[in-house]
């Protein structure tokens, strides 16, 4: 074969799109996406597919059963791109994580549907809020609300008056222990006597 | 010889570009990796409050003035951070053998406090981590920004009765 066939198969490929570069081929995530938008740093709503994933597994292959049980930060590996999107947040507004949501579909295909946000990728970060989840090719979305049931089902001592972050024996331990700004409670009772 | 040449540059240019054509970026190679030692200084951070300005601008959702916000969102279960003195964020993953996402005092002990940690970084897409294997040094709580922003949010420490 010599150089001017080659060139040819080159230049070919380039016909049928075979090369292209990355910006040709950037999707548009935010296409047929129902998220609701809330206009954070850097929002952009985005619905993709990808695999469920434990995130320190898929970095250092450091793989407990069940993507950690619950105990590991999840993500999704995007199927069209093959990028690790970190998944931060569910779609409750009672800061709760999405690791609820995500583990029943623990190493599996998925279809989700949200929020990427942040700016400024290798300082900050971009990551994602997760608002629906299905099983992919589903019908059927699910909405990413687990997480306060499932706290209610771990704190069974914890019921009571208010939302699960003014009960949560953890919350409550370090509270008690350093006050609300951290620094102890005369801190607390000054910007108080101050302020309130 | 002027051929296989022809040829290299010709994979050279085309490799890549089924890579990306095909979905199997760079970053398949590279997942499961040794990761990069690493020294850090920084504050323990809620990652969600401090990237999507959802309470205010970075300077108001770290310190004193976040600290209950960020316990609550650390037993949430939203990622904990380290934000590095020049500003970069790191997701933690682990902290001395123990998952982010354990449901122990770990990490609430530490939320907003200054460490120095030797560790772990893995960066992919754009994204730091941090598997924290020893907290050196601990400063404590040192950015008293309460007395600039309140309590953030202002709920944060509700009414005395």
């Amino acid at each position: 074969m010599g150089s001017k066939h080659i060139a040819a198969i080159v230049i070919a490929a380039l016909g049928l799109g075979v090369v292209s570069t990355p910006a040709a081929v950037a999707e548009d995530f935010s296409k047929g996406s129902k998220a609701e938008e809330f206009g954070l740093v850097g929002e952009k709503k985005a619905t993709f597919s990808g695999k469920v994933v434990d995130v320190l597994c898929e970095l250092s292959g450091d793989c407990p059963a069940d993507c950690g049980a619950g105990n590991r930060n999840l993500g999704i590996v995007r199927a069209s791109d093959n990028k690790l999107v970190l998944v931060s947040k569910n779609a409750q507004f009672e800061f709760n994580g999405p690791v609820e949501d995500l583990l029943p579909y623990c190493n599996k295909e998925v279809d989700v549907d949200g929020l990427m946000i942040g700016e400024d990728p290798g300082v900050a970060a971009q990551v994602y809020m997760l608002q629906f989840i299905r099983n992919k090719g589903e019908a059927e979305w699910t909405k990413a609300d687990k997480w306060t049931a499932a706290w209610n089902k771990r704190n069974p001592d914890s019921q009571g008056e208010g939302p699960w972050y003014r009960r949560d024996p953890r919350v409550v331990k370090q509270i008690e222990k350093n006050g609300y700004f951290g620094l102890g409670h005369e801190v607390d009772e000054k910007w108080r006597a101050e302020n309130q | 010889m002027k051929i296989l040449q022809v040829a290299s540059l010709c994979l050279a240019v085309i490799a890549p570009a089924i890579g990306t054509f095909t979905g199997l970026s760079a970053s398949s190679a590279r997942a499961a990796n040794a990761g990069e030692p690493i020294e850090i200084k920084g504050e323990i951070i809620d990652t969600w409050c401090y990237l999507s300005g959802v309470m205010g601008g970075p300077d108001a959702v770290v310190g004193t003035a976040h600290h209950t916000c960020a316990l609550w969102c650390a037993a949430g279960g939203i990622p904990v951070g380290v934000r590095a003195e020049d500003g970069t964020v790191y997701m933690v993953l682990k902290v001395k053998g123990e998952d982010a996402l354990a449901k122990t005092d770990t990490l609430m002990e530490i939320q907003s406090d200054v460490i120095l940690a030797k560790g772990v970084h893995y960066v992919r897409d754009g994204v730091n981590y941090l598997v924290v294997e020893n907290v050196v040094a601990n400063d404590g709580i040192t950015n008293k920004n309460h007395e600039d922003f309140g309590p953030v949010p202002g709920f944060a420490i509700p009414e005395k009765q």
